[in-house]
This record gives C-alpha cells, sequence and structure tokens, in this order.
C-alpha cells in the first residue's frame, strides 16, 4: 500500500501579512461533470490511494464527493483534510490556497467532532491546513500558534513517524520560525533537536533534511554550516531518488529558497 | 467612498509620501535570529496597519530588512532611507551621516527605556571585575561599540575586558550559562524581565544592571522628510497598538504602544556617542 501521507505542507509562519480574518469560501472546482461515478464506499476504500500521485482533478473529484457526503465513517477520518491540504499546496493562487487549506482545517475539526481526537493524521493535517490558512496573516498567526503547537505535538505524541516523521518536522519547523524568547516561542534548540531525529529517524524524506539543515544553519555550533551542507546533498539525493509525485516541484523550490539564502553571495 | 477617501488623502497630502519611487524604510535588527525573508514579510503585515491607520493607500509603504550590522550600514547607504526602524546602536552610529531624528519609541511593561544586565551563575563570578577574561554572551554583543559607549557607559570596554560570544539567541546563551559553558550572558530589559519564567538548573543573578536606557523605535531623516511627514507617521504608529490587527502584532513583540520620542531621552545617549567615550 502506498504511503498517503508523503506530501507535508510547508506551513511555516513565513508569510506575515496583517490582513483582516480572511473570509474562505468554498473553491469551485471545475469539469466536475467528468469525475468519475464515486460512492462512499468507493472513496473509501481508495483513500490511502489519494495523495501526491494523484492528478489534482482526481483530487478535486474526490473533495467535491467528501463535501456531499454525510457518511460519518468518512468524516471520521484525515481524508478530507489531507486532500484539501494537497490541492491547497498544488494551487499558484494564494486566495484559493488558502480557502482550500480553510477547508481542510473545517474538515479536520469535523472529523475530531466526531471523536477523531486519537487520530494522529487529523491533528496533523490540520494543523498543516491551518499553518496554511495563517501564512499570509500576521496577527492570525500569532493568535494560531498556541493551536498550531498543540494540535502538532498531539499528532507527535500519537505517532510521530506519520508521514516519515511529519509531526516532528512540522513542529521543529514551527520552532525554528516562530518568534523567539522571550516573545514567542520560538526555540532553535528545541527546533535542532526534533529535525535531528526527524533527519536521523526518518532518513528517506527529503524535507527532513533540508529542514535538519535550516536548523543546522541557525545553531551556531561549530561544524553547522559543513553539516548543513551534507545535509542539503542528502535531502537532494533523497529528493532526486524518490517518487514524490507533485510534491516534487514545489519541494525542488524550498530546496532552492534555502540554498540561495545561504550562498556566499547573500550573505 | 473610495473616491471619496482618495480625495481626503490627497488633501491631507499623503500623496507627497506615497508617490512612486519612494526608498523603502530600511530596518536592522542586529543579532535577530530571524531570516530576511520572514522579517520581511513580517515588516510587510506592519506597515499594512500603518498604512491603514495612517490613510495611505495599501502597499505605498515597502521596507527591507536586515539582522546584520555591516548591512544595515550598506542599506542606509544605498537606500537613503527616509524613515528607518534600527537598533539605538545604529541609530546612534548612523544618526550623523543620515541626519536621523527618533521619531516613536515603543513602550514595553509601562517603560520606554530599559536595563541592560549581566547574569552569571550564583555560584560564579559574583562582580564584573571578576568576570574579566572570562566568556560573555548574548545577542546584545552584535554591537560593541553600543555595548561600550551606552550599556557600560564607556567605562568598560567588553572588547579588550570579556572573551566575547555574540548569539543570535538569548535562551541558547543562557542554557549555556547554565551548563557552564558561558561565564555571563548580557540581556537587553525584555530578556531581562522573562527571566523568571525561564526553567534553569542553576540560580543566577545579575552582576551588573545599566543605567536607564531609551527603547528605539522608528527615526527619520530630518532633511529629506517635512515635519509634517514625520507627524503623520509618528502619528500612524501611534495608532497602530490600538488597530484589531495591529494590536496583535504588537503583542507579538511585547509592545504596548508606540510613543513619541522624547529627544530629552536620546540626548545624553548622543553626546556620549559622539565623544567616542
Amino acid at each position: 500500500m502506498r504511503n498517503p501521507y508523503r506530501m507535508i505542507a510547508l506551513p511555516l509562519l513565513a508569510g506575515l501579512a496583517g490582513c483582516p480574518q480572511p473570509d474562505h469560501s468554498l473553491v469551485r472546482f471545475e469539469k466536475l461533470s467528468d469525475c468519475p461515478a464515486q460512492t462512499t464506499a468507493g472513496l473509501s476504500a481508495r483513500q490511502n490511494e489519494l495523495g501526491p500521485r494523484s492528478t489534482t482533478h482526481a483530487l478535486e473529484c474526490s473533495l467535491a464527493s467528501l463535501r456531499r457526503t454525510g457518511d460519518q465513517a468518512l468524516l471520521h477520518t484525515s481524508l478530507g483534510s489531507r486532500i484539501a491540504l494537497h490541492l491547497a499546496e498544488r494551487s499558484t493562487e494564494p486566495e484559493v490556497r488558502e480557502n482550500l487549506a480553510a477547508e481542510g482545517v473545517r474538515f479536520a475539526e469535523t472529523a475530531l467532532a466526531l471523536g477523531a481526537d486519537g487520530d494522529a493524521a487529523v491533528h496533523y493535517y490540520l494543523a498543516a491546513n491551518l499553518g496554511l490558512v495563517v501564512r499570509g496573516h500576521a496577527a492570525l498567526a500569532a493568535d494560531s500558534l498556541p493551536r498550531l503547537e498543540a494540535e502538532i505535538k498531539r499528532s507527535a505524541a500519537l505517532d510521530p513517524g506519520l508521514d516519515d516523521g511529519g509531526p516532528l518536522r512540522l513542529l521543529g519547523m514551527l520552532y525554528l520560525k516562530a518568534p523567539p524568547w522571550p516573545t514567542g516561542i520560538g526555540d532553535g534548540d528545541k527546533a535542532l533537536q526534533l529535525l535531528r531525529q526527524a533527519a536521523e529517524r526518518y532518513p528517506r524524506h527529503p524535507l527532513n533534511h533540508l529542514f535538519y539543515a535550516e536548523a543546522l544553519w541557525e545553531s551556531e555550533q561549530d561544524e553547522a554550516e559543513d553539516l548543513a551542507r551534507n545535509e542539503l546533498v542528502i535531502g537532494r539525493q533523497r529528493l532526486a531518488e524518490g517518487d514524490w509525485g507533485y510534491s516534487k516541484e514545489p519541494w525542488l523550490k524550498e530546496f532552492a529558497r534555502f540554498e540561495n539564502e545561504i550562498s556566499p553571495s547573500s550573505t | 467612498m473610495t473616491r471619496k477617501l482618495s480625495l481626503l488623502c490627497l488633501l491631507a497630502g499623503w500623496l507627497s509620501y506615497a508617490a512612486a519611487g519612494q526608498p523603502p524604510i530600511v530596518v536592522c535588527y542586529p543579532g535577530g535570529p530571524v531570516s530576511e525573508d520572514e522579517a520581511n514579510a513580517a515588516m510587510e503585515s506592519m506597515l499594512r496597519v500603518v498604512e491603514k491607520a495612517g490613510q495611505w493607500p495599501e502597499h505605498s509603504l515597502t521596507s527591507v530588512f536586515t539582522s546584520r550590522v555591516d548591512e544595515c550600514r550598506k542599506l542606509l547607504a544605498a537606500k537613503k532611507p527616509r524613515f528607518t526602524i534600527t537598533s539605538l546602536g545604529q541609530f546612534l552610529e548612523q544618526r550623523r551621516t543620515h541626519h536621523l531624528v527618533p521619531l516613536v519609541q515603543p513602550r514595553i511593561r509601562g517603560a520606554t527605556f530599559e536595563r541592560y544586565q549581566v547574569i552569571t551563575l550564583k555560584s560564579g563570578p559574583d562582580s564584573l571585575d571578576k568576570l574579566a577574561g572570562k566568556s560573555l554572551g548574548g545577542t546584545v554583543l552584535e554591537e560593541p561599540e553600543f555595548v561600550r559607549k551606552i550599556v557600560f557607559a564607556g567605562k568598560l570596554d567588553p572588547q579588550n575586558t570579556f572573551d566575547l560570544k555574540p548569539s543570535r539567541q538569548a535562551l541558547r546563551a543562557l542554557r549555556a550559562l547554565d551548563k557552564g559553558e558561558l561565564d555571563a550572558v548580557l540581556l537587553n530589559g525584555q530578556q531581562s524581565a522573562a527571566l523568571t519564567a525561564l526553567e534553569l538548573k542553576n540560580p543566577i543573578a545579575p552582576v551588573f544592571t545599566s543605567a536607564d536606557i531609551p527603547l528605539m523605535g522608528m527615526s527619520a531623516n530630518s532633511i529629506t522628510t517635512t515635519p509634517e511627514e514625520r507627524q503623520r507617521f509618528a502619528k500612524a504608529l501611534q495608532g497602530m497598538c490600538s488597530d484589531p490587527d495591529g494590536k496583535k502584532l504588537c503583542s507579538l513583540f511585547g509592545v504596548e504602544a508606540f510613543v513619541p520620542a522624547d529627544p530629552a531621552a536620546f540626548k545624553p545617549l548622543i553626546e556620549r556617542w559622539d565623544q567616542g567615550k
């Protein structure tokens, strides 16, 4: 069975643009008439296939089905939140991305309301989507930090290996990017520890190495620069040799962004 | 409605500032751990609130950020900003070259000044004299001249007295102190105030506390800006922390409000800096 959790958001608190509380409307998909007939049972049976290698159209069809369904068992899962996240990350339109991520948050909240508190994936995709929602809104991001931290911690406690160490990766990046002590929860040491764990325990995932490299770069340790560059090489290799589907392109951009940041010409 | 607002703004004279081609606000935060991309994005957030408070058109204000002192000097020289947000050290150093005058100051925990402290383990050196030759860490050390002239009031040269270990994270420096990897840490007022909530294994104590040092906010080039522009900008910033979005941002950085800068608070520091002591 293919791992359904390969694609991970980059929902960090990077973009901070003070805006009013956004009004998230449902994103309309085109060509839904082309969607294959899909029963709830069918969707449930193939939910693990829906991931980074699925076409955007397939994900849109599935999300459209989920919007219509009243099936409690299906809504109890992380599927809706996960699909929304995949679609959000593929979108180049900030407003569309945000609306899809907001829908992902709502799906996760529905799952929790139906009793999915013990499902690490629900908390994980809730946090990943929430990160994308607040990415463009500093004030909202500030308000959401405690919830983000709590959701990721919960998913890490339930299943740290989810999405190749996804909870560790997310939590580590949250601590790396959040405002630092004494005004915020940012903590470079905690970030380094978590991201080292992610890279060591789940070495298959390219972003584990990229993010560990970023934490090393900020660590002020001796030889950290060499170690960071080494992690980047490993991460690039993992990205090249793995089948990461639609995730590959945005991840390549993430590598390029950090490599540019640490290039001698920009320091 | 939009037209009415535009007309009002035009009458108020903001177009002179908001016109295309105005230099960006240069923001320098030496010693900060944030990446420039993230800080620039955070500044975007602040500027949108300031634009709203000052009734400037959205995206009429821009900024560039750096956390490096050398880069700050370059940016100030290259961009020739009319408004800047810098550390106090950079303000004092660049004041003459760029004709900077303080515009607004943040108010944090009821005060517009702070006191720097040198912290050691209680079991360690109990005076600055006993710290001589030992390691001193902290984020403030990115600006050693500021530390010498202002924090230590010209009475002690940290570069010749201590083994300086500048850090971009105060928490990391304090943990190093706790583990015995550093002998002392220099903290700013905000960092000192947060010490009580910090869980360290070993008791710590200040061995030095500076005089009151004004908190630095925004400054303006007094040649390339008019008094009206400065007043307008200052007023917009003063409204920032009462704006619903701005309030959250202010809270994020621990700022209660921005208030008009008190020139008298800066005068003795400017004199001391210019005397080179």
